[in-house]
């Protein structure tokens, strides 16, 4: 235990452990136990490696809704599909997509279906309608033309974003896409879950 | 250092509305933003909440766009009077200029994470004195490092000459330091062998404009903004200084503003340009000559010229010469033109050499440019010529180290021309500049001694030292080293590093004892044996200069960690005021110069804040660009500190040069060459300097000096490097997200994860050729690095151009290789591979020949040439986690 920054296990425990005490499925709870146990270097090689099931990341909140979002089969590639997440306040709009490609995060058995909040991690910026199907890109944004690679977990490809999108963590159920999680502060909040 | 696996957090903590604020400004690129500090106890729990009345910023939360927003990388916990305490660092969402929208950029929004905090990758940083014993640098006292720093300080001076002691500094890290640093290294040790972070020697970065007249520095924001044709040469500002294209250049584009860009690569912002009816000349390296000349020659040809501007502003035959041919003849701007290579009689008679040279006509010129002629001519119209009603387009020039670092004289002196045949400089949105890389922090606290150098060009022309070369020559015998990272940041960085092995580490006279005596000892007999001490200060140990030949490390403190002073790419002075505890021992800059001067026996170093230093530095700021001293006067009259009286005109600050009216009012000056302005008619009172830069050009005569630029002080190395068989151009400079040598960079998580190490763009059908794909390892290589060798005292006009040095062996061919990952991606000219310019381990400088130009000292830093082979998949190739290979002009 004592290997792991006490920021990163917050960053996955919550504050408080909020999330031990809010209780949560057993699979999630396996992987928290996993993380804390294993040691985050561990982990982290983890993450990175290529092919693993997406149960392997890293939930880092585990209190969020479980959420139906959109039937596998139903999605086109490049074709995106908008939903909201994790409520249906400001900012919750996200792109489901399934970019053709393997993508970090991604589900489905081309591991290829991705999802992402909508808002420019730089000032708020509004990234709806510049989906880049030949660079599998967001962006550039209006404001300040940041763009972001949605096959790498949303990182910023140029641009000014003061942190990666954030990622819409997704678990497949037969042909279900359930939106489970994310990665990353939502633009605009100083809590996911809080507005 | 870093792991590239970062994990983003998912919440905040926000302000309480009882949080400290702190204005300040970014550490970084030369636009710097305001910020605002909050600063508030870790004990008690307390944190703000989202309604307006729970947080410092009084907005409810989620914030609209633009807002203050906190992104995780804006928090941090540092000690605050030796409490723990939270800090959030967001940019000002009340300052009035400079990003005025509240906007900032990556860098500037990671300042947060920069402040040193163990529980980070900031944890090595420097925080005692260390003398390397045994071969290992070890913890001593301040004391005990400064003790030795003195005697063999002194020993060397007294035994070998000031030339002896070298220091090598950075320029810019606020006003307080480098005037301590220049007040000890030219007032009081008096040595030649100086010069600043990106330069061999102490030498103006921009000959041409120097002798046409310009302030590198004249423009106000504001102007580029106004500007109706833009021309930016060697830069994207939106990749380096951010604010100043997305919060003015961009709304222009989009107002109208035509903008031209001069580059062999294209990122975001020029991307956007052409995308919304800009332009790119996407020259190949070096020939941005032949270029500017051809848009030029388009214009005096079809009389496009602004007739009126030259009557009022170029000097004529008489003028051009008056005040040359008197005194020595021994200053850059004076023996410049007396080569007979520059000098005209006028515009006439300037406008008859351009039209004499072939290399000029435009369609030889896109052809050793290899770009599409039409641009020439399309850039020539949008830039000058005349609308129906007879009324001018507004057009403004640009430069930048592409640019300016490609041919350096040829380059400055060339677009001076064309700057002054459009009617730019001096006028609102006609100005001529350089669009800044650091941010202007350079007092100078003594006069470089030049009759001191070697260097001997043909006439009466002494130039500043090559301190490389010199060092090359094992004449440099102390190197003090102050936040540079010297070796990798210079040209041909693996021959210099080979000999600063061969003078440190690899003497046979290395420290095995603890006693102090032993050690001063032994660095005497080092030094008397022919080899070097160094002498390093700096904030993090860097590899080599500190880590591997450093004798001692002097910890030093940096942003937020004192209180300093400095000013941007438009004279906007501000205070940058310290918020936290520096790391245990580390010392302003200043501070420990003064104590080693004291030491050493040098008067004059007694103060006791970096405010005490800068009131002192005040008066040498008279005349030039960022002239504060008013801001003394003003701060005396009202019984406050000069740092007091910053903080009073917080982050929007103050533009230099500043004057004081008739009414004890402070004027600032929002462009410098500004002929509209009326200064009053009494003249200067009291300690008021009206400098003639103010009102007019800085020439002998107040108007500019239109000069020649001929392509052949260049053409002979431009031939020589250029590609051969299956090698490329190697060229390098800024990347957005990374800043200088990544000091910072490297220690955010969230930067690694993007930018792992050095990189290389390949056009596709250069890595098609070599097997090459994105994400590959590949060895940037060459054994034709050319490296200047031998100091020669100077006879005959062409004894430095290239082929002459080349021709009487002064040249020596060197070899070097380095790593990069490989990204292939149509946005770099087709025979080009473009590399971050400083990554320590893989330093792509060690590609770029180590030849300065011969009219000005300063390397072509951006020429250089290699072969490209691939090594193998590197680890980013197929991991999902760390870089990204997607194109970076997306529009």
């Amino acid at each position: 235990m004592s290997t792991v920054d006490p920021k990163i296990r917050a960053a996955i425990n919550g504050a408080n452990d909020e999330a031990k005490k809010a209780g949560t499925r057993p699979c999630l709870m396996n992987r928290r136990s996993f993380l804390l146990t294993g040691g985050i270097a561990t982990t982290v090689v983890m993450v990175g490696v290529p092919g693993m099931p997406e149960a392997q990341t890293p939930a880092a909140i585990s209190t969020y809704p479980r959420k139906l979002i959109a039937r596998l089969s139903e999605l086109n590639v490049d074709e995106p599909f908008d939903f909201e997440y994790p409520d249906e306040g400001f900012y919750a709009e996200s792109i489901l997509v399934r970019l053709g490609q393997r993508a970090g995060g991604g589900i489905g058995p081309d591991q290829d279906v991705v999802a992402f909040n909508y808002t420019c991690t730089h000032q708020g910026g509004a990234l709806q309608g510049t989906y880049q199907a030949g660079d599998k890109a967001l962006g550039p944004c209006p404001l300040h033309l940041t763009t972001f690679d949605l096959t790498r977990h949303g990182i910023f490809i140029s641009g000014q974003a003061y942190q990666s999108l954030p990622q819409v963590l997704l678990e497949l159920e037969g042909d279900d896409i359930y939106a489970v999680g994310m990665f990353g502060l939502i633009y605009g909040r100083f809590d996911n879950l809080q507005g | 250092m870093s792991t590239p696996y970062y994990v983003p957090e998912t919440s905040v903590p926000l302000p309480p509305p009882e949080a400290d604020v702190i204005a300040t400004a970014c550490d970084y690129c030369v636009v710097a933003c305001g910020y605002k500090v909050y600063r508030w106890k870790v004990a008690g729990g307390r944190v703000g909440g989202p309604r307006a009345e729970e947080n410092a910023f009084g907005e409810d939360f989620p914030v609209n766009p633009l807002g203050a927003w906190v992104a995780p990388n804006m928090h941090n916990i540092v000690l605050h009077n030796g409490e723990p305490h939270h800090i959030v660092i967001i940019p000002d969402k009340d300052t009035e200029f400079v990003n005025y929208t509240g906007n900032s950029s990556i860098r500037g929004g990671a300042l947060a994470q920069k402040v040193y905090n163990p529980q980070t990758p900031t944890r090595d940083r420097l925080q005692q004195p260390m003398v390397r014993m045994f071969g290992v640098l070890m913890p001593v006292t301040w004391d005990f490092a400064l003790d030795i720093a003195a005697e063999v300080g002194n020993y060397v001076l007294e035994k070998h000459g000031t030339n002896a002691y070298g220091v090598k500094t950075f320029s810019y890290g606020y006003m307080e330091n480098t005037y301590a640093i220049t007040k000890y290294a030219l007032r009081h040790v008096r040595t030649a062998n100086f010069t600043f972070h990106d330069t061999p020697s102490d030498v103006t970065s921009t000959p041409g404009f120097r002798d046409a007249g310009f302030d590198n520095f004249g423009p106000s924001y504001d102007d580029w903004a106004d500007a109706e044709t833009l021309l930016m040469c060697g830069t994207d500002p939106y990749e380096s200084k951010t604010i100043l294209y997305t919060d003015y250049i961009m709304p222009a584009i989009l107002g109208g503003q035509k903008a031209i860009f001069l580059l062999p690569r294209k990122t975001a912002g020029v991307a956007f340009a052409e995308k919304n009816g800009g332009l790119c000349l996407d020259i190949q390296p070096g020939t941005d000559l032949p270029v500017v000349l051809a848009i030029a020659r388009v214009i005096v040809e079809n009389g496009w010229e602004d007739t009126e501007w030259i009557q009022n502003w170029v000097n004529n035959k008489w003028e051009s010469s008056s005040g040359f041919g008197q005194g020595t003849r021994n200053t850059p701007w004076q023996w410049r033109t007396t080569w007979g290579q520059f000098q005209t009689a006028g515009f006439e008679d300037w406008k008859a050499w351009l039209l004499a040279q072939d290399y000029a006509i435009p369609e030889n010129a896109a052809e050793l440019a290899q770009i599409d002629v039409q641009k020439i001519y399309t850039a020539a119209e949008w830039m000058a010529k005349p609308r129906a009603d007879g009324s001018r387009p507004k057009t403004s020039v640009m430069i930048e180290k592409g640019f300016y670092w490609s041919n350096n004289t040829g380059n400055t002196q060339a677009i001076s021309a064309l700057g002054i045949t459009v009617g730019a400089g001096g006028r609102p949105g006609q100005v001529i500049g350089r669009a800044g890389g650091h941010q202007r922090g350079g007092l100078r606290g003594g006069g470089y001694p030049r009759n001191k150098s070697p260097e001997k060009l043909p006439g009466r022309r002494r130039r500043a030292m090559d301190t490389d070369r010199y060092l090359m020559s094992g004449h440099t015998r102390l190197a003090h080293v102050i936040g540079t990272t010297w070796v990798q940041a210079m040209c041909g960085s693996q021959s210099l590093q080979a000999k600063f092995d061969e003078l440190t580490t690899r003497n046979p006279h290395q420290v095995d004892s603890f006693e102090k005596e032993d050690i001063i000892a032994t660095l005497k007999k080092r030094v008397d044996s022919g080899g070097m001490v160094v002498w390093n200060q700096d904030i993090y140990l860097v590899d080599p200069i500190g880590a591997r030949y450093a004798d001692i490390v002097f910890p030093a403190s940096g942003w937020g960690e004192d209180t300093f002073t400095r000013a941007n790419g438009e004279r906007r002075l501000r205070l940058y005021p310290k918020f936290y505890d520096a790391p245990g021992e580390a010392k302003p800059d200043w501070w420990i110069i003064a104590n080693l001067a004291k030491r050493m026996g040098f008067e004059g170093f007694d103060w006791e804040n970096s405010n005490q230093v800068l009131e002192e530095g005040a008066r040498h700021s008279r005349g030039s660009r960022k002239d504060f001293n008013m801001v003394l006067v003003k701060a005396r009259q009202e019984g406050k500190t000069l740092h007091e009286k910053f903080a009073e005109f917080g982050t929007n600050g103050i533009q230099g040069p500043v004057l004081m009216d008739g009414d004890g009012n402070l004027v600032e000056t929002k462009r410098l060459h500004d002929v509209a302005r009326v200064l009053p008619a009494e003249g200067p009172q009291g300690r008021n300097v009206f400098n003639k830069k103010l009102t007019h050009f800085n020439s002998q005569t107040g108007k500019c000096n239109i000069q020649k630029a001929p392509w052949s002080l260049f053409s002979s190395y431009w031939e020589w490097l250029k590609p051969r068989e299956d090698e490329i151009w190697i060229s390098s400079g800024r990347i957005n997200e990374r800043w200088q040598s990544g000091y910072d960079d490297r220690r955010r998580p969230y930067i690694v994860q993007r930018w792992p190490e050095n990189w290389i763009e390949l056009h596709p059908t250069v890595a098609e050729a070599r097997g090459i794909e994105s994400g590959d390892y590949v060895q940037v290589y060459s054994d034709r690095i050319p490296v200047q060798k031998d100091t020669i005292v100077g006879v005959e006009g062409s004894d430095f151009d290239f082929a002459s040095l080349l021709r009487n062996g002064h040249i020596e061919l060197t070899r070097a290789s380095i790593t990069a990952v490989a990204i292939v991606t149509p946005a770099v000219k087709e025979n080009l591979g473009y590399m971050d310019f400083l990554h320590t381990a893989q330093p792509a400088n060690a590609l770029a020949g180590r030849v300065v130009d011969w009219i000005s000292g300063n390397y072509n830093y951006k020429m250089g040439v290699g072969k490209v082979r691939k090594m193998g998949e590197s680890p980013y190739k197929h991991n999902f986690r760390s870089m990204s290979f997607a194109r970076r002009d997306i529009a």
